[in-house]
């Protein structure tokens, strides 16, 4: 406690001249004519390959088509029905490092830089990172223009723990040589409907 | 007399093509970097909005850390103040002891760095796995970050692979990056998933809602914090902003001026504890505070550790993190080690050109090139500055000040040109250690505007 205190205390008295947050001029952010056709783009470039479901196609049959030979796939979607068990009946986290797939929802797209939000919304927050590879679903009228826009609708929402995702886990810690599938999933296809 | 930095500098280029690819890699990065802020029409105005912010928020910072502590308590974590390295390294210490904690599993923080936690740690008898790739790769050989966020790039693969070998039995001979990459991936899973807790550091705070936002490519930060109960956060009082609508900013300039990337692949909001365990967040002094009321250096504590400053600078990229006494090299590290010991660190202060390449990228505008300058007039305070320069100095200021003499010398000065190398690049000429001198005009400009003829530039 008294750490706090000296802390605190040393960073005393404020500047008399203080800028007030609210005065401090918003910039005037890039907007896109199409931000969904922009997301497409910009997740392909950043590994996140975004679809666009047809109309009338079924959003089963095109991930099986993605990912014709997984066999273990999480997800607690009513809608997924390919699903081979619900995440949230699992107590441990350590259990699911088998998961080849995992089905989840993203909450927003933003079109300048190919991220999804997601606010966790399975029990294990682990199977965002855990598995081989993960479909995001998200609502093409969720697709914002930029990260301003995306914080203004995430501010004033409760959440636990909320990621954005924009692709795979990657790194390029060797030779910053390009390396797809670091710790997390190897790859993430962003499927808009 | 040549600093610390000039030496280990040598012996960096010593290597030709490691210093080469150094430069060249690291420049690709900047124009990385480039590309990213020319796609954005509003990249200037958001740096600027970012510098207020700081400007705003570090000014204010004593409210907001007590904002963000309190918001963090009611999002149900437990919060620590540490006034110094010692203390941290206790702290941290300490709620591993009570949880019986055998192994933490940690992702990359330069804080931690900072504090040298790890061999506090490992000394008290805890395994420590850094989870990020470069960081394990220099753990395992006993070595410290080159760069903030590049920890490994003074690595060759062919040393990795040789790594790998021999730690994580892979091939032999076999350095490809995707294929060592994926070796480590599978060796590291292992430590996940046998870790009993996870460390962090802090990219921002948020002051708002008691929130501690993490960026990361390899996601590592995200399998720790989601497989173990327990996650600890060591966060420097400067990473403290106001909110979400800050943040926005933030996050728009970190990843595109750090690597070139629109964003992190992860950009990772921990509020509350996971089910059934703790976060602690550990809020970090060391020598801040004391900044923060300095109006000639407060700038540093805007700083969001984007590495850009060191892409960019042409002192860094031919010379290597590892040629700086500071355990953070470039700009920002000269100018960080110069605020912790101004004795200890002067030798940092050569390694810039004053080219101002690194206040012009720096997303938070912070005025690097300017402190460095500040710091350089006031070596003589500590008793460093080089003796030969100081003569030649006050020589130089003797013949500006009488211009009878210095029409004199300007006359004279091209026969240097004309001079055998050990006249011009002798023990006397401190300047002429590792520079070239540029040609003397064979007139000079004086004596040209007096014949009033025409000057052309022939470029
Ligand atoms: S000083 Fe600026 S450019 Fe350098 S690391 Fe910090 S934020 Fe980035």
């Amino acid at each position: 406690m008294s750490s706090k205190n000296d802390i605190i205390k040393n960073l005393n008295p404020h500047y008399s001249w203080t800028l007030k947050l609210a005065d401090i001029k918003t910039v005037e952010a890039v907007k896109f004519d199409n931000p969904v056709a922009e997301f497409l783009e910009i997740s392909r470039f950043v590994g996140g390959d975004a679809v666009l479901l047809n109309e009338g196609e079924d959003v089963n049959a095109l991930i099986k088509t993605l990912y014709p030979d997984a066999v273990r796939i999480a997800s607690n979607l009513p809608e997924i029905t390919i699903a081979s068990f619900n995440p949230d009946e699992t107590d441990d986290p350590h259990n699911l490092n088998d998961v080849e797939l995992a089905i989840v929802k993203g909450e927003l797209g933003v079109a300048e830089n190919g991220c999804v939000w997601i606010p966790q919304n399975v029990r294990q927050k682990a199977l965002y990172f855990i598995s081989e590879n993960l479909v995001i679903i998200l609502d093409k009228n969720k697709i914002v223009n930029n990260m301003h826009e995306a914080y203004e609708r995430v501010a004033g929402n409760d959440y636990g723990f909320g990621v954005f995702i924009s692709g795979p886990s990657k790194t390029a810690d060797i030779e910053q040589a390009l390396v797809i599938g670091a710790h997390g999933a190897k790859s993430v296809r962003v499927i808009i409907n | 007399m040549s600093t610390k930095h000039a030496k280990a500098a040598k012996r960096f280029i010593r290597n030709r093509e490691q210093e080469q690819w150094h430069n060249e890699t690291l420049w690709l990065v900047r124009q990385k970097r480039d590309n990213m802020a020319m796609r954005i029409p509003e990249w200037e105005e958001l740096r600027e909005q970012a510098n207020r912010i700081k400007a705003h928020t570090v000014a204010e910072l004593a409210c907001y850390l007590e904002q963000f502590s309190s918001a963090a308590e009611n999002n149900g974590a437990i919060v620590h103040w540490a006034k110094d390295a010692q203390e941290h390294n206790e702290i941290v210490y300490d709620i591993l002891k009570q949880h019986q904690v055998k192994k933490l599993i940690k992702s990359k923080s330069m804080l931690t760095e900072e504090c040298l936690l790890n061999p506090y740690l490992i000394d008290k008898g805890i395994e420590v796995v850094e989870s990020d790739l470069g960081e394990r790769i220099l753990q395992l050989m006993g070595e410290h970050p080159s760069h903030i966020v590049m920890p490994a790039i003074h690595k060759k693969r062919e040393e990795v692979g040789k790594l790998f070998e021999e730690k994580m039995d892979s091939e032999k001979d076999n350095s490809d990056p995707t294929y060592l990459t994926h070796i480590a991936r599978k060796y590291l899973r292992k430590e996940f998933l046998t870790a009993d807790a996870a460390m962090t550091g802090a990219n921002f705070g948020i002051a708002q809602t008691g929130e501690v936002v993490v960026c990361t490519n390899e996601g590592n930060a995200d399998m720790g914090t989601s497989l173990c109960k327990l996650h600890i956060v060591s966060m420097g009082i400067e990473k403290v902003i106001p909110d979400l609508k800050s943040l926005s900013v933030f996050t728009r300039l970190l990843a595109r001026s750090a690597t070139g990337q629109p964003s992190t692949t992860y950009t990772s909001h921990y509020r509350k504890p996971i089910e059934g365990g703790e976060m602690h967040i550990v809020i970090v002094d060391n020598g801040r505070s004391k900044i923060q009321h300095n109006f000639n250096y407060e700038r540093i504590l805007y700083c969001i550790r984007c590495g850009a400053c060191m892409n960019t600078c042409p002192v860094y990229r031919r010379s290597g993190g590892y040629s700086y006494t500071y355990f953070i090299p470039g700009p920002i590290g000269i100018n960080l080690g110069m605020l912790k010991s101004p004795k200890k660190y002067s030798d940092n202060l050569s390694a810039c050109s004053l080219c101002y390449s690194c206040n012009n990228v720096c997303p938070v505008k912070v005025n690097l090139a300017d402190q460095i300058y500040r710091w350089r007039q006031r070596l003589n305070l500590f008793h460093k500055a080089s003796t030969t320069k100081k003569l030649m100095s006050k020589g130089m200021k003797f013949i500006f000040g009488h211009p009878a003499l210095y029409g004199a010398v300007l006359k004279i000065a091209p026969i240097i040109n004309h001079l055998p190398r050990f006249l011009v690049y002798n023990k006397l000429n401190a300047w002429g250690h590792g520079r070239e001198l540029p040609r003397f005009a064979g007139k000079s400009f004086n004596s040209m505007w007096k014949k009033g003829k025409q000057l052309t530039i022939n470029n």
